[in-house]
C-alpha cells in the first residue's frame, strides 16, 4: 500500500467507461421499461403486465432455481475437485490441464455439447441403446429441455467447477499447509482439521466465486435457449422473446423483464453477502 | 483418502471434463450422425473443407473474432491497469463505492444491460460496426481486468518506483523498467482472460454488430440453428483454439494458479 | 478516454451525415435508367434469414454477382437468425432519429411487415418503377395481401412457399394425410408426434392448421378478425389440442422450442413426421445428410396454408436506389428460374412465367424436382389463405395461455 491519497486521474478512465456503457444501458434500459421513447410519454404498463403476469413469475422461479442448483453443485464440486486435485495422484496433470482448458471453452461451445451429449437421442442414449439397455430414445430419460432443467444445470456445473476450483486451488496454494498441519498436530482428524480450520479460510473467495456462477447462471440467455423446455422459459429467454417480439408493444415488457433480472441478481448477491457478516 | 479412490475420482473428473466436447469433435468429421449410430457411419472431412473453401464465412469470422477480442482486450488492459493500480495500492474515501461500481458488470446479467446499451450507441454512432462491438465488450472485460489487476498491486512494493526515482529515473523509465517487469505475468493473465471473455461473446455482439459483424459465436448459433450439426462441430472445435494455443504458449510461466481467477463468460 | 470516445463517436456521425439517405422521392422523379445511373457503383444492405447455406450462396453467389457485374454494386448479406431484429434495428434507427440507416433491405412477410407497415417503417410507391414488376400478376390476392395485410406497394414478392409434411417412407409407409387423420394418428401412437410451441413460425402455422380445421375451413376466417368467432373457434381448439397433449412427444409436457429442434428428432428417430414451411426444405436435407434419402414430402387433402414472401426497402434505407436495381433484379425471369431449380434452392416463382422470355418459359417448364421434395402442383391444388396478422397473434397468444402452460 502506498497509503492514503486519491489516485482518481487512474480510475477516471475506467469509471467512464462503464458509467457510459453500463450505467447508460441500464439507465436506457429503465428508462424503456417505463415507454420513453414510444411516443406515448412515461407509464408503468409494462411493469404492471410484467408483474402481473403468471408466466413472468414462473420463469422467475425457474431461473432462480438453475442459479441456486448450479451455485449449490459448483460450489460443493468445486471444493471436492479442488481438494482432490491438491494432493498427486496418477493423471493428475491431466485433470488439472482439462481444468484450465474448460475455462477457456465459450458457454455455446459447452452447451451445445451437453445438448449432443444428453438429449434423448445423443451421445449417451446410444451409447445405452447399443448396451441394449433402451429401445428406443424414448427411454432414455429426459436430461435436456426437461421440466427440472437438469440439461442446464449439467452445463454450469460442468463449466463452472473448474471456475471454483481453480479459485480454491490457488488460494490452498497462498495458505500453504500449515494452517491444517497445526490443527492436526493438536489432535484433529484430517476432516475435522478441513472442515473447521482449511473451509472457513477458504469461505471469502468461495462465497466471491459463488456469486459469479449465481449471477451469470441466473442471468445468462446462450445456454437455456438451447437446452431449456418450452414452459415456462428462464427468465432471460422470456426477455428476448419479448424484445425480439413482432409486435413492436412488447418491447418495453422485455426491458422490464431485463431490469427485473438485474434487480434479482444485485439483491441476491447483496443479502448473501451481507450474511456472511461482515 | 487412499490413493486408489482419489484416482477413481480423478478418472471421473477427467470423463465429465471431457465427454461434452466428443459429441462436437466426432460431428465435425461427420455425415448423418443419427440415432441409433453410436459412431458415425460415413467418416468425412468435408465439414472442414466446406469451412475453409473460398466462399465460407469461416475465416473471415476468425479473422473478425481475433481482431475484435485482441482489440478490447488491449483496450480493457489500457483502462483496466491503472484502475486496477489505484484500487491495489491506495486507500481512499469511497473506494468500495468505486469497487462496487467496477465490478458491478460481473454481477448485473448482460442481457439487462445489453438491450439497453443498444439505445446508448445507437446515439453514438457506433451500431453495426466492428469499433462498437469492441467497445462493448469492455463492458464484460474490464471488471476482470480490474480484478486481477488489483490483486496483483496489491502484492506489489511500490518503494522500488521511489527508489528509482530517487536515482533520477524519468516517470517512463519507472513504469517501463521497474513497474511493468513486476507486474507483467498479472498483465498476461489479464490480458488472456479479456481475449478469451471477448472470445466467447454472443448476445452482446448480436445486439451492437446488429448482425453485421460476424464472428465465431454467432455463426455457431446459426448453424447449429439451422440443423447444420456438423459446421457447428467445426466452429466448436474453431472456438476451442485460442484456449488450447494460450494454455500451451504460457502453461509454463503462469503455472496452474495463474488462471484461477475468472471464467469465459 | 472521454475525449476520444467522443471524438470517435462525432467522427462516426459525421459520416453517417455525409451519406445521407437517399431521399425516396426524388428517386420516384427519376426515370428507371436514371435510377440505375444513381444505384452505379454503390452497395446495398439485405438483411435476411441466413440458416441456409444454399439461399445464402443463391443471394451471394448468384444475384451479388449479377449486381456487381452489371451494375457494379456491392451486396452484403447480413444474415439474422430472427427476422425481428432486423426490423428491431429499422425501429431503433427511426426512433433515435438516424437518417441513413443501417438495413437496405429485409427479406420478410407477415406480422413483421404488418409492423413496418403500421409504425411506417417501410418505403412505399416505387413498385411501377420497376420493369420487372410487369412480370408479376399483383392483382392475384395470395400476392396483393400478406397475410391479410394489404401490401399497398410497400414490398415487392420475391417467393412462394407453401406448407408441407414430411416422413421417412422406410419407416412410416402409411403418414396421415389431413388434419382430422393426423390427430387420430397421434393418438394412436402415442410419443411419436409433437410439434415447436409458438412463437416458433413453423409450430404457429401448424396450430393454425388445426384452428381452419375447427372453424370448418380456410373460407370461415378469411377478413379482419372477428373477436366472436375466435372465441367459438379458438375454445373448440385449445379443447382439441390439450386432449392431444398425453399421446404427444413427452406427454405433452413440454415442446419443441424450434422447427429445428424437431428436424433433428425427426432425423433422431424420436418422432415420425416433420413439417416444414418450405417443401424445399426437405430435399436439401437429403442432400445435406439429414435426413434419410427414404423422407419424402407431401401435402394434407384438406390444404395446407400457403403464404408468398417479400422484400421489403425501409424507409431510412441509406441506398435506396441500389435497392431499388436489386429489387428488380430478383424479379428478373432468369433469378426467379434460378432459384426455382432444385439444387439451387427449389423456390417457388412469385411471376407469371408466360410473361418472361421464352428461355425462362422453356426452363420453368423443363424444371425437375428433387424426389423427395412434393411438386408444387401437388400441393397448389389444396392451398389455403395465410390468416391476417391479428388472428395469427391472437392464435399464438392464445395457445400460449391456454395449451402450452
Amino acid at each position: 500500500m502506498i497509503g492514503r491519497g486519491h489516485p482518481w486521474a487512474s480510475l477516471a478512465p475506467a469509471l467512464c467507461v462503464i458509467a457510459v456503457l453500463f450505467g447508460g444501458g441500464l439507465a436506457l434500459g429503465l428508462a424503456g421499461s417505463f415507454g420513453a421513447g414510444r411516443g406515448g410519454g412515461w407509464s408503468f404498463e409494462a411493469w404492471i403486465a410484467v408483474l402481473s403476469e403468471g408466466r413472468v413469475w414462473r420463469s422467475l422461479a425457474l431461473s432462480l432455481w438453475i442459479a441456486l442448483a448450479s451455485t449449490a453443485l459448483a460450489c460443493g464440486l468445486g471444493l471436492g475437485a479442488a481438494l482432490l486435485l491438491r494432493r498427486s495422484f496418477p493423471g493428475q496433470g491431466l485433470a488439472r490441464l482439462l481444468f484450465q482448458i474448460n475455462l477457456t471453452i465459450p458457454h455455446a461451445v459447452g452447451a451445445l455439447g451437453i445438448l449432443w451429449l444428453l438429449s434423448q437421442s445423443g451421445f449417451l442414449a446410444r451409447l445405452a441403446g447399443g448396451a441394449g439397455l433402451i429401445d428406443g430414445p424414448a427411454r432414455f430419460p429426459a436430461l435436456t429441455q426437461d421440466h427440472f432443467a437438469i440439461g442446464i444445470i449439467a452445463h454450469y456445473v460442468w463449466k463452472e467447477v473448474p471456475f471454483i476450483g481453480l479459485i480454491l486451488l490457488a488460494n490452498m496454494h497462498s495458505l500453504g499447509d500449515d494452517p491444517e498441519a497445526a490443527a492436526r498436530s493438536h489432535g484433529a482428524t484430517p476432516f475435522a482439521a478441513m472442515r473447521l480450520v482449511l473451509l472457513p479460510l477458504l469461505m471469502p473467495a468461495l462465497i466471491r466465486a459463488g456469486a459469479i456462477v449465481f449471477a451469470f447462471s441466473f442471468g445468462a440467455w446462450e445456454v437455456p435457449v438451447l437446452l431449456g423446455q418450452s414452459a415456462p422459459p428462464a427468465l432471460p429467454v422470456l426477455a428476448w422473446q419479448r424484445f425480439t417480439d413482432p409486435d413492436l408493444a412488447a418491447r418495453p415488457e422485455a426491458m422490464a423483464i431485463a431490469m427485473l433480472i438485474a434487480l434479482v441478481s444485485a439483491l441476491l448477491i447483496r443479502a448473501a453477502f451481507a450474511g456472511r457478516g461482515r | 483418502m487412499n490413493g486408489r479412490l482419489r484416482a477413481a475420482l480423478g478418472l471421473a473428473l477427467i470423463a465429465a471434463l471431457v465427454a461434452p466436447l466428443v459429441p462436437l469433435g466426432l460431428w465435425s468429421v461427420a455425415r448423418g450422425w443419427f440415432y441409433p449410430q453410436i459412431l458415425p457411419a460415413t467418416w468425412t472431412l468435408e465439414p472442414w473443407a466446406r469451412a475453409f473453401a473460398p466462399r465460407s464465412d469461416i475465416p473471415g469470422a476468425l479473422m473478425t473474432t481475433t481482431l475484435i477480442a485482441l482489440a478490447a482486450s488491449a483496450l480493457a488492459l489500457a483502462l483496466g491497469i491503472p484502475a486496477g493500480r489505484a484500487l491495489g495500492l491506495y486507500r481512499f474515501r469511497g473506494k468500495a463505492l468505486v469497487e462496487l461500481a467496477l465490478l458491478a458488470p460481473v454481477i448485473v446479467p448482460g442481457i439487462a444491460v445489453g438491450l439497453g446499451i443498444h439505445g446508448v450507441f445507437l446515439r453514438l454512432g457506433l451500431t453495426n460496426s466492428a469499433l462498437g462491438v469492441v467497445l462493448v465488450h469492455l463492458v464484460p472485460t474490464l471488471p476482470y481486468v480490474i480484478f486481477v489487476m488489483s490483486g496483483v498491486f496489491s502484492n506489489y512494493d511500490a518503494e522500488a518506483e521511489a527508489q528509482a526515482r530517487s536515482l533520477g529515473a524519468r516517470p517512463l523509465q519507472v513504469l517501463w523498467h521497474v513497474m511493468l517487469p513486476a507486474i507483467a505475468p498479472g498483465v498476461m493473465v489479464a490480458g488472456l482472460f479479456a481475449f478469451l471473455v471477448s472470445w466467447s461473446q454472443y448476445i452482446l455482439t448480436l445486439t451492437i454488430g446488429g448482425g453485421r459483424v460476424v464472428t465465431l459465436p454467432l455463426l455457431l448459433y446459426a448453424q447449429a440453428g439451422a440443423g447444420r450439426n456438423d459446421q457447428a462441430g467445426v466452429l466448436a472445435m474453431l472456438s476451442l483454439a485460442p484456449g488450447l494455443v494460450i494454455l500451451a504458449l504460457v502453461a509454463r510461466q503462469i503455472g496452474g494458479r495463474g488462471m484461477a481467477f475468472g471464467g469465459t463468460r | 478516454m472521454l475525449r476520444m470516445m467522443a471524438g470517435v463517436g462525432g467522427a462516426l456521425m459525421l459520416t453517417a451525415g455525409l451519406a445521407q439517405a437517399q431521399d425516396g422521392n426524388a428517386l420516384l422523379g427519376m426515370s428507371w435508367d436514371e435510377i440505375v445511373e444513381t444505384a452505379r457503383g454503390g452497395e446495398v444492405n439485405v438483411f435476411m434469414w441466413g440458416g441456409a447455406d444454399n439461399i445464402n450462396a443463391y443471394v451471394s453467389d448468384y444475384v451479388g454477382g449479377l449486381l456487381e457485374e452489371d451494375y457494379d454494386i456491392a451486396l452484403n448479406r447480413v444474415p439474422l437468425t430472427d427476422t425481428a431484429e432486423a426490423v428491431n434495428i429499422v425501429l431503433g434507427e427511426v426512433e433515435a432519429g438516424a437518417a441513413a440507416g443501417a438495413v437496405d433491405m429485409i427479406w420478410i412477410n407477415g406480422e413483421n411487415f404488418r409492423t413496418m407497415k403500421q409504425a411506417d417503417l417501410a418505403w412505399c410507391g416505387y413498385v411501377d418503377k420497376l420493369p420487372n414488376a410487369a412480370l408479376v400478376n399483383f392483382d392475384n390476392p395470395a400476392i396483393a395481401n400478406d397475410f391479410g395485410t394489404p401490401v399497398d406497394g410497400c414490398e415487392v414478392p420475391w417467393s412462394r412457399v407453401q406448407f408441407a409434411f414430411a416422413h421417412d417412407t422406410a419407416r412410416t409407409p402409411e403418414p396421415p394425410r389431413a388434419i382430422p387423420e393426423l390427430l387420430a394418428w397421434a393418438a394412436a401412437n402415442p410419443g411419436r408426434f409433437t410439434y415447436p410451441a409458438p412463437p416458433d413460425f413453423t409450430g404457429a402455422a401448424f396450430v393454425r392448421h388445426v384452428f381452419t380445421h375447427v372453424a370448418g375451413g380456410a373460407d370461415a376466417l378469411v377478413g379482419p378478425f372477428d373477436q366472436a368467432k375466435f372465441d367459438e373457434v379458438a375454445e373448440r381448439t385449445w379443447d382439441i389440442l390439450n386432449e392431444l397433449e398425453p399421446h404427444l412427444w413427452r406427454e405433452g409436457r413440454t415442446y419443441p422450442t424450434s422447427i429445428t429442434q424437431l428436424q433433428q428428432m425427426f432425423a433422431n428417430q424420436e418422432v415420425d413426421l416433420f413439417f416444414t414451411y418450405d417443401p424445399a426444405e426437405v430435399g436439401t436435407a437429403v442432400v445435406n445428410g439429414i435426413f434419410p434419402e427414404t423422407a419424402r414430402s407431401y401435402g394434407l387433402s384438406d390444404g395446407t396454408l400457403a403464404n408468398t414472401n417479400y422484400m421489403v426497402i425501409p424507409v431510412n434505407a441509406a441506398n435506396k436506389a441500389a435497392a431499388l436495381v436489386l429489387q428488380n433484379l430478383l424479379l428478373s425471369g432468369e433469378a426467379q428460374l434460378e432459384k426455382a431449380q432444385p439444387e439451387i434452392w427449389g423456390a417457388a416463382t412469385v411471376i407469371e412465367p408466360d410473361r418472361a422470355s421464352e428461355k425462362v418459359q422453356a426452363g420453368f417448364a423443363a424444371l425437375e424436382r428433387h424426389p423427395s421434395v412434393v411438386s408444387i402442383e401437388e400441393l397448389g391444388q389444396a392451398a389455403l389463405p395465410e390468416l391476417q396478422a391479428d388472428w395469427t397473434s391472437a392464435i399464438e397468444d392464445g395457445w400460449i395461455a391456454n395449451v402450452g402452460n
